[in-house]
């Protein structure tokens, strides 16, 4: 148990989930506005399978992030909607306006919710368990009678609303989270030689998130230590984590009827644990803060780049950083959260691109001003040549910053699953390592926001299907911990994401199998690459058992449906008993990349500087020919083939005289080779647009860019080259 | 569809405007509100391996807009390029292209019943994107479903398979 409570702060000191929640509250407010718009507009007779598998996917994006963030109410909530939904749209049952009513009424109730944790856990929660209950007998439905009597539905969570806030912000308290099975119990620890040691309980209950809420309760003996303690955990469990710090036979668990607990007594316990010595030992945590991180790990120091300044945790984190004191001092405001709406703004992505292309425009405009101007002589214009200097520095600061909204890196995305496959470990009694690589990669907002819940499927699935139990592990002769990783690159013209675990893989025969069950025209002969598609159709899954996690089937449709939509593929490779690796490949819509012009002919190419190794003047005695036609040149002791971009690109020539003589030596997907162009016309960056837009894809060319005349240059793709050289 | 639409079909009918332009000797007229604008012929940035009547790609204000040249693409005797040689860009379901034409001549407004069907005779554009015939005096304008024609697989402008 030693293991559980360190590995729970190392974890809370390897990133900051909370960083992320004002994303979440933005996009779970978009889906429940959404769901709501199907809802109303829902035809109940002909409602058709994407409507409802619309309504559904709402529900499943929300209930996915709730799970993620540790708001379990609104979890829980969701996914009995989402249960209701998946019936609908399986058509099991007929929709019927009690169903959109009630759906309707959780949804508000999910906002509700939301909205209390937004507001760091402030206000009434808003009353679910009823809707919980309606939803489940309406899920029930025909099958009422006979499933009732093997499963009555659970008690309804005991809903702790104001006096539960009064405690969060006195005391060390990690969310709230009313769970059905919420018990009120006092702990009693003494008689200890160091009273001290029970302090680690209280610390405890703020490390490991979820436990439960813990009050210090001033107690008359000096060498006992009294806790009431809101708990999910059963005594063995507490006693289990208790152990660590104190002997087992020193503890004494006592329930108490919450319901009778006056509210004298309450406030009582808020101001022993106010005033009590024991918690100023520690730095008091930001007040009002869900999922408060043991302060002094100084993220919010350390990440002013994060692009969507984290609203409620960041207000309170302020408070983290000053003295206790002041830290107290706010918890005693009435209202200690700053209102996000200040930090960030959100703005259709559309007005950003016209920024950028009016940005780009005026780079343009500059750019020939300044090759204009140059004629000019400087005695006679100076104050004008002055005032091209400063044009020429604003446009590009400005370009800069403009270039900056859209870009973020691939980090901001990955940091949201550590947690997410920690939780989901620990709930699968799985042990996984999660690694990410190309953090740095940078990626256009929109694409980013896009790839979130894809990858969170995938990465889910991931953990869910694909990892097995460690038993089953050692059995398979691997590692008792499994291996998920992440990684981003860039890769000719294309951002290229992969998930890969080290599981067991997928297999062919069950996949085929189940295909053929529902319905769906498969043959033995599929090659491998089209059996793994098929696990894109809608509801298809292979998973034994629904859980709350997946096996619904809804998942990878949705990715591939998000992924096409971004204008990416989706591609799996999997071997039974060695894992699987999804890569996902998008187009750059929008990236900037450092290029090197050369010259063809009259022609400009631009090659991602990225690639280019070396570049020097070839002698024609360097370069030889192997059978007939291709050419090999001999770079200190190496000898690698040569492309004549003059060639590939049939580019015409009209000046005879001049031939190309310079090499660009390039690498891609690990091999060399090398370029013969005219000339060499300098380094640049360059804003990556998608020939495709408009046009359609070109061989050997991965995007084009706008040059400071304003002419169109092809960017090459590397890769594809460097492929064509081995052909 | 709905009863109003057809009605608002059958109005726009009445009243549709067509931008005529010369290819060589012909004239030809395309639906006014497929073009966005139009503009003087600037060499466009060649394009490896196209056909040859794609004449490459320009940059519109940040947009990256293939080009293609209509003299050649109907086989015209001779495609210069001067001072009237202008490029209609035209928006064809979110996706800009620009043509290359002689010369851009008038909007003019047809009624639906001085258009022609047109004959079935053997030539270089595909019969379904001929709208009609429509007779100007002694004039004959070619009347092109613009949006049908580029989107033809022979265009080339599009992704192959989507």
């Amino acid at each position: 148990m030693a293991e559980a409570h360190q590995e729970s702060s190392s974890t809370a000191g390897d990133f900051d989930l909370s960083q992320f929640y004002q994303i979440f509250f933005e996009e779970a407010a978009e889906n429940l506005d959404l769901m709501e718009q199907m809802l109303l507009s829902l035809n109940l007779e002909t409602a058709d399978d994407e409507e409802l598998n619309g309504i559904f996917r709402c529900a499943h994006s929300v209930k996915g992030g709730a799970a993620t963030f540790g708001f379990s109410d609104v979890a829980e909530l969701t996914h009995q909607m989402e249960s209701l939904l998946d019936r609908l749209r399986r058509h099991e049952l007929q929709p019927n306006s009690a169903m959109v009513d009630v759906l309707l009424e959780s949804a508000d109730a999910s906002r509700g919710l939301l909205a209390r944790h937004q507001a760091g856990g402030e206000g009434d929660a808003p009353p679910a368990a009823d809707l919980v209950r309606r939803i489940k007998a309406l899920v029930a439905g025909e099958m009422a009678q006979a499933v009732q009597s093997v499963a009555p539905p659970p008690p309804p969570p005991v809903v702790m609303p104001a006096i539960v806030a009064v405690q969060t912000t006195a005391v060390l308290a990690p969310i709230n989270r009313p769970s059905n099975t919420t018990r009120s119990l006092e702990i009693r620890i003494g008689p200890l030689d160091h009273p001290a040691q029970a302090d680690a309980i209280n610390e405890l209950f703020r490390d490991i998130e979820g436990l439960g809420d813990i009050t210090v309760v001033t107690c008359n003996q000096a060498d006992t230590r009294v806790f009431a303690v809101e708990t999910s955990s059963t005594d063995a469990d507490l006693l289990d984590l208790f152990a660590f710090h104190v002997s087992r036979e020193q503890v004494s668990i006592k329930e108490v009827d919450n319901v009778a607990v006056a509210p004298e007594t309450r406030y009582g316990i808020f101001d022993g644990a106010a005033g009590s010595p024991e918690t100023s030992l520690y730095d008091d945590p930001p007040p009002g803060t869900p999922l408060a991180p043991p302060p002094g790990f100084g993220f919010f120091d350390g990440a002013p780049g994060a692009p969507v300044p984290v609203a409620a945790a960041t207000g309170a984190a302020g408070g983290s950083s000053g003295s206790t004191a002041s830290a107290r001092a706010v918890a005693k405001a009435a209202s200690p959260v700053v209102q996000p709406e200040a930090a960030t703004i959100r703005v259709a992505i559309s007005k950003v691109d016209q920024l950028i292309n009016l940005v780009g425009e005026l780079v343009i405009t500059q750019a020939m001003l300044a090759q204009n101007s140059r004629a000019l002589d400087p005695a006679l214009y100076q104050q004008l040549l002055t005032g091209l200097t400063d044009l020429d520095r604003n446009t590009r600061d400005l370009q800069e910053s403009v270039m900056s909204i859209r870009m973020i890196p691939m980090s901001i995305v990955f940091s949201r699953f550590p947690r997410m496959l920690r939780d989901l470990a620990n709930k699968l009694g799985k042990k996984v390592d999660f690694v990410t690589q190309g953090e740095a990669t940078e990626l256009d907002k929109g694409l980013v926001e896009k790839i979130t819940d894809p990858l969170t499927h995938l990465v889910r699935n991931s953990c869910d299907h694909g990892i097995e139990m460690p038993a089953d592990r050692i059995r398979a002769g691997k590692s008792e911990t499994g291996t998920i990783t992440l990684s981003a690159a860039h890769q000719g013209g294309s951002i290229v994401i992969e998930v890969r675990d080290d599981g067991h893989g997928m297999s062919r025969e069950k996949i085929l199998a189940k295909a053929r069950e529902r319905g769906m025209d498969v043959s033995d002969q599929m090659p491998d690459s089209e059996v793994w598609m098929l696990i894109f159709a809608p509801g298809f899954s292979t998973a034994e058992v629904v859980t709350d996690v997946s096996g619904r089937g809804v998942g990878m449709d949705v990715v591939k449906r998000n992924i096409a939509a971004l204008n990416g593929t989706v591609e799996i490779d999997s071997a039974e008993g060695y894992g699987m690796k999804v890569s996902i490949r998008l187009p750059l819509t929008l990236a900037i990349m450092d290029g090197m012009s050369v010259g063809v002919g009259d022609e400009v190419y631009i090659l991602p500087l990225s690639s280019v190794v070396e570049s020097f003047q070839v002698k024609s005695d360097a370069v030889s020919t192997v059978g007939q036609g291709a050419q090999l040149v001999k770079v200190r002791d190496e000898y690698m083939p040569v492309i004549e971009l003059e060639k590939v690109f049939q580019v015409p020539r009209f000046d005879f005289d001049k031939s190309s003589d310079i090499m660009v030596v390039i690498e891609a997907d690990g091999s060399r080779v090398a370029l013969l162009v005219d000339e060499l016309l300098g380094q640049q960056q360059v804003v990556v647009k998608n020939l495709e837009s408009n046009y359609r894809k070109v061989p050997n060319i991965s995007g084009a860019t706008i040059l400071g005349d304003g002419k169109v240059a092809l960017i090459l793709d590397t890769g594809a080259l460097v492929r064509r050289s081995r052909h | 569809m709905g009863a109003m639409e057809r009605i608002g079909e059958m109005t726009s009918a009445g009243a549709r405007e067509y931008l005529t332009f010369r290819l060589d000797q012909e004239e030809y007229g395309i639906d006014i509100l497929k073009v966005q604008e139009i503009r003087g012929y600037e060499p466009p940035t060649r394009i490896a391996n196209a056909p040859n009547f794609i004449k490459g790609v320009v940059n519109l204000r940040g947009t990256i807009v293939p080009i293609v040249d209509m003299r050649l693409k109907f086989n015209c005797s001779k495609a210069e390029y001067d001072s009237f040689t202008v490029v209609i860009i035209l928006n064809l379901h979110s996706r800009i292209v620009g043509i290359v034409v002689d010369s851009v001549s008038d909007v003019m407004e047809l009624p639906p019943e001085s258009l022609k069907a047109a004959p079935d005779v053997d030539s270089v554009i595909d019969g379904d994107a001929v709208l009609g015939l429509g007779s100007l005096g002694d004039r004959m304008l070619i009347l092109l479903d613009i949006e049908k024609l580029m989107s033809g697989v022979d265009m080339a402008l599009a992704p192959d398979v989507v």
